[in-house]
């Protein structure tokens, strides 16, 4: 097993920041979802991360820990997290892009 | 080279990967694109086989979102690490020998000049400190001199990261590597200096961890390259293998090394200032007014 990215919505959807999708090294794979959480009265969407493309670096960590300090992201096991966001799962729309969760363990 | 070539023929859109659709439909080719939007259009740059957390990959990333445009854009690249990310990106690379990228760049750039006239098509190199600083240097250097209108962006890691860390000109002074066993015994190259004295119109430092600056930088310089002259931007893209930095600890490393060697420089000629002002709209680079004149 290895350690992925996983994205508090409830911390990340009451913020704007944004920094982690600039500042992660590899491209489309923390994608913002500009609706998600609005269901629970956050306000600004939020951002994940597309699991398959992730290397576990933690640089979002970082990131988010000490330039955001919103600590809203973890490294966790890839197993451990239920539910993920993978690449054939997302759909890219205007300004948004939005991902129907899945077991990465069945695809 | 132009919007079409990367539309899909008609009746064929299904039959191509999920990835390759989302880049036509939800890419930045033929629109304007930045930074502060990325997790929301589908980027240019696929998967690779670059190091988890290597902050020339991140750098290469942000280049490829500032291209002012992407579609009329050829990437030229040489041996190094940067290649293996450059060129799995939907913008032609053109892969030179070990050092020829200059070279290579300026006949493509002379060639895209004849063939669409004053149509802009941009000519980027990307390459190593080794690649641009050592055996490309000759080459580097004269396409300065010649005044080759193109865009030149050294990924300073201050090693020769792909062949497992031999000191380059780049490396520091007493740096020690693994095939640098006994420190390095010369300063590092001052390439920044010689940009200015060969003639580039517009010259700047950069690292990774400001992304809206890479943006900036990378976008004046390749506006610059189209009428005025060669630009040169040198951006510290850490090697976390050679340098033994934890992934986690790359952008650390890179705000110390901002404050330490690599802080944030830009030299621009009163020629390149004009062009943005006036073609491309920087309102920082307009005339300023006249002052009033006081009454003596
Ligand atoms: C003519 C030639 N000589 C040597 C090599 C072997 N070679 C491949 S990559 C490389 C070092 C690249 O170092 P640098 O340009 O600093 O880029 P980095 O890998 O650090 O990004 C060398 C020496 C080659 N490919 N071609
Ligand atoms: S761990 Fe690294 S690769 Fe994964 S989402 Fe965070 S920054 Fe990106």
């Amino acid at each position: 097993m290895y350690l992925v990215a996983n994205i508090d919505q409830e911390i990340c959807a009451a913020t704007s920041c944004k920094l982690c999708t600039q500042y992660c090294p590899e491209a489309n794979t923390i994608q913002y979802d500009t609706e998600a959480g609005k269901d629970k009265g956050l306000k600004y969407g939020s951002a994940y991360v597309a699991v398959d493309r992730c290397k576990g670096c933690a640089q979002c960590v970082w990131v988010c820990d000490n330039m955001a300090k919103h600590k809203a992201i973890k490294m966790e096991m890839i197993d451990q997290i239920g539910d993920q966001a993978l690449t054939p799962n997302i759909t890219y729309q205007e300004k948004n892009t939005k991902a129907v969760l899945a077991s990465p363990w069945q695809s | 080279m132009s919007l079409d070539y990367v539309k899909f023929t008609p009746g064929f859109g299904k039959f191509m990967p999920k990835e390759y659709r989302d880049m036509v439909e939800h890419g930045p080719f033929g629109k304007k694109t930045a930074v502060s939007q990325v997790g929301t259009f589908k980027e240019i740059m696929e998967e690779h086989p670059m190091c988890a957390g290597c902050a020339m990959t991140l750098f290469i990333r942000l280049a490829f979102i500032a291209f002012p445009n992407p579609e009329d854009t050829i990437t030229v690249g040489t041996a190094g690490c940067g290649r293996l990310a450059i060129s799995q990106a939907a913008v032609p690379f053109v892969y030179g020998n070990y050092g020829d990228q200059n070279g290579v760049a300026s006949g493509l750039s002379r060639g895209l000049r004849l063939r669409f006239g004053d149509k802009p098509k941009d000519v980027v190199v990307m390459a190593g400190d080794g690649g641009m600083a050592d055996i490309g240097f000759a080459q580097t250097l004269h396409s300065w001199f010649r005044k080759e209108k193109f865009t030149t962006i050294m990924l300073d890691n201050e090693v020769y990261g792909n062949t497992g860390g031999q000191e380059s000109g780049m490396t520091n002074k007493g740096q020690v590597l693994k095939m640098a066993p006994l420190g390095k015994k010369f300063e590092k190259m001052d390439m920044l200096g010689m940009a200015k004295v060969a003639g580039c119109a517009y010259v700047a430092t950069v690292v990774p961890n400001n992304p809206r600056r890479v943006e900036s930088v990378i976008k004046k310089a390749i506006l610059i390259a189209r009428e005025v002259g060669p630009t040169y931007i040198q951006a510290y893209t850490s090697c976390n293998i050679e340098y033994a930095i934890p992934t986690d600890q790359v952008m650390q490393d890179a705000k110390d090394v901002e404050n330490d060697r690599y802080k944030f420089q830009e030299y621009i000629t009163d020629e390149a200032k004009e062009h943005l002002a006036t073609l491309y709209g920087y309102k920082e680079y307009l005339p300023k007014p006249a002052a009033a004149v006081t009454k003596g």
